[in-house]
């Protein structure tokens, strides 16, 4: 796109590209170096670039002492679950949204969308005592509906601009020969559909194993704590700050949603960039 | 939408996109559909709105069984108490720092990734990590950057020779700020980025090669043709940016926890704090009713350009 063949915009185009590599990639990059250094390397005011003395001591401790194994596996099991949800809901409303052309469908689905905007602390406010009448606090599934939140808008609308492309004539062919609405969906729709249903899993997921907010108030008893919440309490709270066992932990917990990410980034780019809130 | 319809990296955009579905006898059916995510929506999501907007209007704290109707009396209280409006000018200045730094760095980023080079793709690739990161994690990554004590950027800092002593940049309202805006910024920029290569991709070579034969130099491609190409792009980045900004709130209570004292609480933290430390679940709720309206305009926007689009 630029003309590099200048001295002068070579230097412009590699200073830009030095300061917001370095801006983006060096965080990356300490968070690693520091998760390898022992505390005697790591706690110096003149740190060291890189570690003289790799060690693995708090990879080893984060995962044998430590609960981050079980706060992986409740994050795993709400994030599965509530993505699972999000994804069968999203999947039928978006199918309908696209196929169908009943009374108020554009506004609704445009409704939908919008509450996307809602602030989620603000619905936090009344899902809390929500949760609370239904006995559902502090319990895996009270979280994982409550994760429907931050989703189901926006896998419902990457869903429908899918299905928007997939021709009728392929559905009233199906029709013709006598099969029912619900068989064409599963039999002949839901096949075509992979790409843009793992993404809107993977998005799904991806909020749900982020989140910090909901988790930390509407689970309150360790057992269930997920990582979000579990690493703040762990690693950094009022009496100790065990940096190094944050870096290595930060990495154990950032491994499953980078290596799903890093295989499906293409189509998952696609369906956020198509219709995209956040 | 219209920013990505015309190119292929979106879902290309076919003749039967908009035309008739299904027959009307089958809409039944489509009801039946929507049905569970309707009710879902309905539960979880529009009930709760709406019962936070009511109880705005309600007094309602921790020692009292029942709320209790109290009319605009919360709004009188938020006219005139000082936390409040700081939380507003608070989240002006962080919205705006956060914005303006993800669509410099962001556009920046996407040009230079634009660029034909060996190893673009797997650079592409690497600079969409800080977006999937935990926010947890994220915030560990720069509170330890910000260290006061053993903070990587004191120490660069001083062997640049800017500062002379260590800096304890998150016990200070301006470091703080500093710190939750950077965290911010750094963890959109591959969102941002994404949008304007889905932009850039569609953008005419042919006509920007045509450009240089008469003459033009970077800059003038850059001023003349990409920025007004990438207009569309830029508006719905800059909208969606203001939405998510206002909204934001993991990396910054965990971060600083809307401090020292109050100069990171902005409203997210504000209404957080309101309804579940202190169990002012009335204050909180009329806390919120603002915030939702400063997100009214940029909502709206968004909405029309969809609308437009489809």
């Amino acid at each position: 796109m630029f003309d590099l063949s200048s001295k002068q915009a070579k230097i412009v185009f590699g200073l830009a590209t030095l300061a917001i590599g370095f801006f983006l990639f060096f965080p990356l990059y300490w968070l690693v170096i520091s998760s390898l250094k022992a505390n005697a390397e790591l706690y110096r005011v003149v740190p060291t670039p890189f570690p003289t003395m790799p060690s693995l001591e708090h990879f080893v401790r984060a995962l044998t002492t430590g609960k981050l194994p079980m706060y992986l596996t409740n994050s795993l099991i709400t994030s599965t679950c509530s993505a699972a949800l999000v994804t069968l809901l999203a999947l039928y409303a978006g199918f309908s949204f696209a196929k169908y052309r009943y009374i108020g469908r554009q506004p609704v689905m445009l409704f939908m969308l919008s509450a996307q905007m809602f602030p989620f602390g603000l619905l936090l406010i009344s899902i809390y005592p929500l949760m609370s009448e239904l006995n559902l606090l502090d319990t895996r599934p009270g979280l994982i509906l409550s994760y429907i939140v931050f989703a189901l808008p926006v896998s419902t609308y990457m869903l429908y601009s899918y299905f928007s492309q997939v021709p009728d004539e392929l559905i009233d062919a199906a029709r013709v020969d006598g099969a029912s609405d619900l068989r064409i969906f599963h039999t002949i729709v839901i096949p075509i559909s992979i790409p843009p249903i793992v993404t809107v899993f993977l998005y799904s997921f991806m909020w749900s194993w982020n989140d910090l907010l909901y988790s930390m108030t509407l689970i309150t008893s360790e057992d269930k704590r997920t990582i979000g919440p579990g690493l703040l309490l762990t690693y950094l709270n009022e009496v100790n700050s065990d940096w190094g066992g944050a870096m290595a932990a930060s990495l154990i917990a950032s491994a499953p949603i980078v290596i799903a990410f890093m295989f499906l980034q293409r189509y998952f780019i696609q369906g956020v960039t198509a219709g995209a809130v956040k | 939408m219209a920013v990505i319809e015309n190119n292929t990296l979106a879902y290309p955009v076919s003749p039967h996109a908009n035309r008739g579905g299904l027959k009307a006898g089958q809409n039944r059916i489509g009801l039946l559909l929507l049905l569970p995510a309707a009710l879902a929506f309905a539960a979880i999501i529009l009930y709760p709105f709406l019962s936070a907007l009511g109880l705005s209007l309600f007094e309602y704290t921790v020692e009292m069984m029942e709320p209790r109707y109290i009319g605009a009396e919360n709004f009188v209280k938020i006219a005139s108490d000082p936390d409040v409006w700081a939380a507003f000018f608070t989240t002006a200045i962080y919205v705006a720092l956060t914005t303006a730094g993800t669509l410099v760095a962001g556009l920046g980023w996407a040009l230079i990734m634009n660029q034909p080079f060996a190893g673009r793709g797997v650079l592409r690739s690497l600079s969409l990590l800080p977006w999937v990161l935990p926010s947890t994690v994220s915030a560990f990554i720069w509170g330890w950057i910000f260290n006061s004590r053993y903070g990587v950027l004191n120490a660069f800092l001083m062997e640049l020779g800017l500062i002379d002593f260590p800096q304890a940049w998150l016990s200070t309202p301006q470091g703080a700020m500093l710190a939750v805006v950077l965290t911010k910024v750094w963890l959109s920029i591959p969102l941002f980025m994404s949008f304007f290569l889905a932009g850039l991709q569609s953008l005419d070579k042919e006509q920007i090669d045509a450009a240089r034969v008469d003459g033009a130099g970077n800059w003038a491609v850059l001023r003349d043709h990409i920025l007004p190409h990438l207009r569309p792009v830029l508006i719905i980045v800059v909208v969606l940016g203001v939405i998510g900004n206002l909204q934001q709130f993991d990396t910054i209570y965990a971060l600083t926890g809307g401090g020292p004292v109050r100069a990171t609480t902005v409203l997210s933290v504000e209404v957080y704090r309101r309804a579940f430390e202190q169990w002012d679940i009335g204050f909180a709720s009329a806390v919120g009713v603002l915030w939702v309206c400063a997100l009214l305009p940029p909502a709206f926007l968004y909405l029309r350009m969809l609308v437009k689009g489809n």
